[in-house]
């Protein structure tokens, strides 16, 4: 009975076996690809790109820097990034999810970047990297979807440089009251509404919605991140909470 | 902090917007490809850093790293910078101040200038050629006309001053003026110099 517990894990409200949520995650994308940039736009009223640029300018990125960017999903910060890094730099846009990966190459070569930008596919929890690789890794919107945490955040640590830093972008708990009602409103009746509308596929949003309010709040991350070796570990509230930005450093 | 990412975007959409109209626009991005220009207006205090790629400029408001070119200047040199024999003027009179290349200011300087866009073929593309053509027309003689009757109003308000109200004096009246006080600084100096004279022979 107690092993059966051990090995599941939550798929936004359900509770499933630990092996099968990666798959069920995988689904979820394969199935939001295509539309993924417009969805993005229309859920968060555009937003979504202030809290990627505020992401950026935290980040400390500077010419000849090698960056990986986690879940990287269609490359929003991975343009940027490999605008701002040049011909001397690098950057890694990994994301465990092929069609995210196919629709983030192709949206990247049709913008013309394509000397420093490389595609991997991998899992965030077993990173495909040497020791003390990057100088930053980010990871927007994408540690909720991961299966263990703690494993991804290890992994991340261990392919950051002495000094280089660790970015997570993610869904927060709200700080005020009213908002967090309207907030709840929003995600679990319209939120899937627009997702059906849009991009015909309703269960994905819920999931979207579920995944976001099991995720760990905002002090609990940054427990977390000091758990597997971070140092001077912050987090920004973005929009009254809704997005968090914790920033972490290996020394 | 979000409202600087905000303001960033919206300048950064607008000059990419402008740029992607303008085709010599890449090429001339192309020369500055990989170059970061930090440029901070002096009434505002805050850098504003500009990477500049073959794709398009990105504008941060935070950049950990050395940039290639530090530019400081006033909200009233941005105008002036159009002009590229300027610049040294600008530079003299403290109102610009560049730490770096001066060659990348002028380059960049121009790539944000010179924009050499067809409004009319723009144009014509979402309304028609006939509409288009009209409607730039008729602008074009609005901007004549305007800038007609401002230099009319100018005048006439100028005449009202010191021929109506004689509030101010006319150019003439200045010129008599102007006349009298170096006849009246003459006398002065030979007055003192009469003086100097007698104090001598005392």
């Amino acid at each position: 009975m107690s092993n059966t517990q051990e090995n599941t894990t939550h798929f936004g409200f359900k509770t499933v076996e630990e092996d099968r949520k990666a798959d069920l995650v995988a689904e979820v994308f394969h199935s939001v690809a295509t539309k993924y940039d417009v969805m993005n736009d229309v859920l968060s009223m555009g937003i979504h790109r202030v809290w990627k640029r505020f992401t950026i300018d935290c980040s400390g990125i500077r010419k000849g820097q090698k960056a990986l960017d986690l879940a990287g999903g269609t490359g929003d910060l991975t343009a940027k990034f490999s605008r701002i890094v040049g011909k001397t730099g690098h950057v890694v846009l990994a994301d465990i999810n092929d069609s995210m990966l196919k629709v983030g190459r192709s949206k990247l070569r049709d913008m013309g970047i394509v000397d420093n930008v490389d595609y991997i596919q991998a899992n965030a929890e077993e990173l495909p990297f040497p020791d003390n690789h990057f100088d930053l890794v980010t990871i927007a919107f994408g540690l909720r979807n991961v299966t263990d945490k703690d494993k991804a955040l290890a992994s991340i640590y261990r392919v950051l440089k002495p000094g280089g830093r660790l970015l997570v972008l993610e869904f927060s708990k709200p700080l005020y009251r009213p908002l967090s009602k309207f907030y709840d409103f929003y995600s679990f009746n319209i939120l899937p509404k627009l997702g059906k509308l849009i991009a015909n596929d309703s269960e994905s949003y819920r999931y979207l919605a579920e995944s976001i309010r099991m995720h760990p709040n905002q002090d609990t991350l940054k427990e977390m991140m000091n758990n597997v070796g971070f140092e001077d570990s912050e987090y920004f509230n973005l929009t009254a909470g809704i997005v968090a930005l914790h920033r972490g450093y290996k020394y | 902090m979000p409202l600087d990412n905000l303001l960033c975007g919206l300048l950064e959409t607008g000059v990419n917007k402008l740029h992607q109209l303008d085709s010599s626009a890449q090429q001339r991005r192309k020369m500055l490809d990989g170059v970061i220009i930090a440029v901070t207006l002096k009434e505002l205090n805050k850098p504003l850093y500009f990477v500049i790629s073959k794709q398009q400029i990105d504008i941060l408001a935070k950049y950990e790293g050395q940039a290639d070119c530090f530019i400081r200047l006033n909200l009233s040199a941005l105008k002036e910078l159009q002009n590229n024999h300027q610049l040294t003027r600008l530079i003299k009179s403290e109102q610009l101040e560049v730490e770096g290349d001066i060659q990348l200011v002028q380059q960049f300087a121009q790539l944000l200038t010179e924009m050499d866009i067809d409004w009319e073929e723009f144009l014509s593309s979402k309304v028609g050629d006939v509409l288009a053509h009209k409607f730039c027309y008729h602008a074009k003689q609005c901007q004549q006309g305007l800038s007609q009757q401002l230099k009319k109003i100018e005048k006439h308000s100028a005449q009202f001053i010191t021929e109506e109200l004689k509030l101010a004096p006319g150019p003439l009246q200045v010129a008599y003026f102007c006349e009298q006080v170096s006849e009246l600084e003459k006398q002065c100096l030979q007055l003192e110099a009469r003086i100097a004279q007698r104090l001598q022979k005392i």
